[in-house]
């Protein structure tokens, strides 16, 4: 497979706002069903397990939001009014139940607003662990997990039996692996991973089928094993802060094309939220709670309970990153980012790493300024730091 | 790092809204050597097209066959064989120490917009500002009124020169002032004292931008227009009406090489790259 066909159809798919793989998916047999989940963490696995489509919500900078802004004011992010303008064009008619993880509050009133508008739909307000007692966390986000499992059971007519869930697991495990390979071939050469290209591969993958995004993945992974591309002389930057509202491709792309790499990010954070793979055991919920309190990424929508660690982080990550300096890109008015962000910035900027910071939102469609930021950025690392 | 190459060869590419620019350059210790310069319009011709032209006939000028370090600058980002890409107003304001060591500021006027500079004695950005999106204070804007006046472009300057009696002109939209320009020509303004005009309307946004900066005593001028004296005139004229200028107004330099800043900027810090980073392989090759 050629690399452009790859991300030809990938960047098809982020383009389509109709959901047709969803779709396609669904009439490929009878009976099937789909289960949505927003931003940042859902456990995949469980969907899966119960025979359903997991597919992401990660909202659009490609619509005009007419119904999405009725219905929030005007210091509230723009995902929650992308989400809803999708949902009352009809687009999200295909979903049987949706997920909204505890990522901030305006995610938790978007469920309560979607029970009320849409009362025949299956939905959940899950919340994540947040207690510095990790046994504690553990048996509270078991239980969480097997309501969910056995409610969505009831949902698609599929019991997530044991063996089903050890194999959706496995399964997920191998997606995680997957993508682990892309982010680590990105970090080492990434003039050979353009994040543009790893950014629309991943967001393929949030709403087709496990295994197909799999093949795609490897064959793109095989494909830049044989790019003979030149490095450029570029710095090498950790974008920090884009883990729920998205931001738009061209940003991504202003971002390198000024003159950084990308060598690390917190786009589409979800699906790199455990750090290792969920072992192979008898009951597997007890061992996603387990790997997800004790193996969770450090994360601004989780708890964290050692006061050092955000100071820390960005020093952490940008070493095991090998990056120069890092960008703090948080959407307009994310409670989560935006909160953390002085506590992490100061900490890097204890640590010698430069960083730089702006807003941005999903529909933001002017990039100059944002081009002079990490030009004038990428320069002044290049010049005047250690790079 | 450190490389043990002490002579080396790069080359500066410098892609604006209006031309394409190149130089090649020789580094040996302190010294810094201009072997080609070559500038090219774009006009309607594809970009890509007009930098390959440009860069072949700057190496072919410099009779090199090899570059250790291609830097880029303007909208040059995506050249396929360049080494790094710097920003505008890093480039300009080394490129602009290398013509005039003594400039603490640089004013890149360009076709599609300016922006002024304030910059230390290693050339590092201290300060900028650009102007809006206007296209008033731009050299395109200059050249379409030059077209409706039927003078051609190198005439400009010496026209405003010669003006006596100086006509207003907006300075804030550029379609207003065409308009001005139009009642001018049909009110019988002699060419000389519109373009002397808009000259000062220029001049009047450009003195804006620098003075919302701290710098010294030198502002060289960069860019396209940094040839047109009419205008370099009316910058003088505007700093040194200033009632509010507590010392001499800064001198305002500029260079026969004044369009090539950019690109000798990032021609020598692509040399300063390629020692920082310990390279020793060419990056582009003649017979490649």
């Amino acid at each position: 497979m050629k690399r452009s066909q790859i991300v030809d159809w990938a960047t098809a798919i982020y383009e389509d706002l109709d959901f047709s793989t969803v779709h396609a998916w669904l009439d490929e047999a009878p009976g099937r069903k789909a289960a949505a989940y927003l931003p940042v963490y859902a456990p995949r696995e469980i969907i899966h397990a119960c025979g359903m489509l997991p597919v992401g919500i990660h909202g659009t900078g490609g619509i005009e939001i007419i119904r999405g802004d009725a219905f929030y004011q005007s210091y509230i992010c723009h995902l929650p009014r992308s989400v809803v303008e999708l949902a009352q064009s009809g687009r999200l008619d295909m979903l049987s139940a949706v997920l909204f993880p505890s990522t901030c509050d305006v995610i938790r009133n978007l469920s309560g607003m979607w029970q009320v508008m849409y009362p025949d739909m299956y939905v959940r307000y899950l919340d994540l662990p947040q207690v510095a007692d990790p046994k504690l966390g553990a048996e509270f986000w078991k239980r969480e997990l097997n309501v969910v499992r056995r409610d969505l059971g009831e949902v698609s007519g599929i019991e997530a039996t044991e063996d089903r869930l050890r194999a959706s697991v496995a399964l997920y495990n191998e997606v995680r692996s997957v993508i682990r390979e892309l982010y680590t071939a990105r970090r080492e050469t990434p003039w050979r991973v353009p994040s543009e290209e790893l950014y629309l591969l991943l967001r393929a993958g949030e709403v087709v089928a496990p295994e197909f995004f799999m093949e795609q993945a490897r064959a793109y992974l095989g494909v830049i094993e044989q790019c003979d591309d030149r490095i450029k002389d570029r710095t090498r930057v950790l974008i920090a802060g884009a883990f729920c509202e998205q931001p738009p491709l061209g940003l991504i792309k202003t971002i390198e094309r000024a003159g950084c790499y990308i060598v690390d990010d917190d786009f589409l954070a979800g699906n790199r939220f455990m750090i290792g793979d969920v072992p192979d055991a008898e009951d597997p919920a007890a061992a996603m709670a387990e790997t997800f309190v004790t193996g969770a990424i450090k994360t601004s929508v989780l708890y964290e309970p050692d006061p050092a660690g955000k100071r820390n982080l960005m020093k952490t990550r940008a070493a095991a990153a090998g990056a120069d300096g890092v960008i703090f890109a948080a959407p307009s008015f994310c409670d989560p980012a935006l909160l953390d962000r002085p506590m992490l910035r100061e900490g890097a900027e204890a640590a010698g790493i430069p960083c730089i910071a702006f807003k941005y939102a999903e529909n933001s469609g002017q990039f100059q300024q944002f081009r002079e930021q990490a030009g004038t950025f990428a320069d002044s690392i290049k010049l005047w730091g250690d790079a | 790092m450190s490389t043990t190459i002490t002579t080396t060869t790069t080359a500066g590419i410098d892609v604006g809204s209006g031309a394409v620019k190149a130089v090649v350059m020789s580094f040996d210790g302190d010294s810094e050597t201009v072997l080609a310069k070559v500038s090219s319009r774009i006009r309607k011709r594809d970009i890509g097209d007009v930098v390959d032209q440009v860069f072949a006939q700057a190496v072919a000028e410099a009779g090199v066959q090899g570059i250790h370090y291609v830097g880029t600058t303007g909208e040059g980002e995506d050249i396929p064989f360049a080494t790094g890409h710097f920003y505008g107003m890093t480039t300009h304001a080394r490129g602009a120490l290398f013509l005039n060591p003594k400039a603490t500021a640089v004013l890149d006027a360009g076709a599609l917009h300016a922006r002024a500079v304030a910059m230390d004695a290693r050339g590092k950005v201290l300060n900028y500002k650009m102007t809006s999106q206007c296209a008033s204070g731009s050299g395109q804007f200059l050249e379409n009124i030059a077209r409706y006046l039927g003078v051609s472009q190198a005439e400009i300057g010496g026209l405003s020169l010669q003006a006596d009696d100086p006509e207003k002109v907006s300075g804030i939209c550029a379609v207003l002032a065409e308009t001005d320009v139009i009642n001018m020509v049909s009110r019988g303004i002699s060419t000389a004292n519109i373009l002397r005009g808009i000259h000062e309307s220029m001049a009047g946004r450009f003195v804006r931008l620098l003075r919302s900066l701290e710098f010294g005593d030198v502002v060289f001028m960069s860019g396209g227009l940094a040839g047109d004296e009419g205008l370099v005139k009316s910058l003088e004229d505007e700093f040194a009406g200033l009632k509010s200028l507590t010392g001499p107004p800064p001198k305002i330099a500029t260079h026969e090489d004044s369009i090539f800043a950019g690109a000798l900027g990032a021609a020598i810090w692509g040399n300063f790259r390629f020692h920082k980073l310990g390279l020793d392989e060419i990056a582009w090759e003649a017979s490649a």
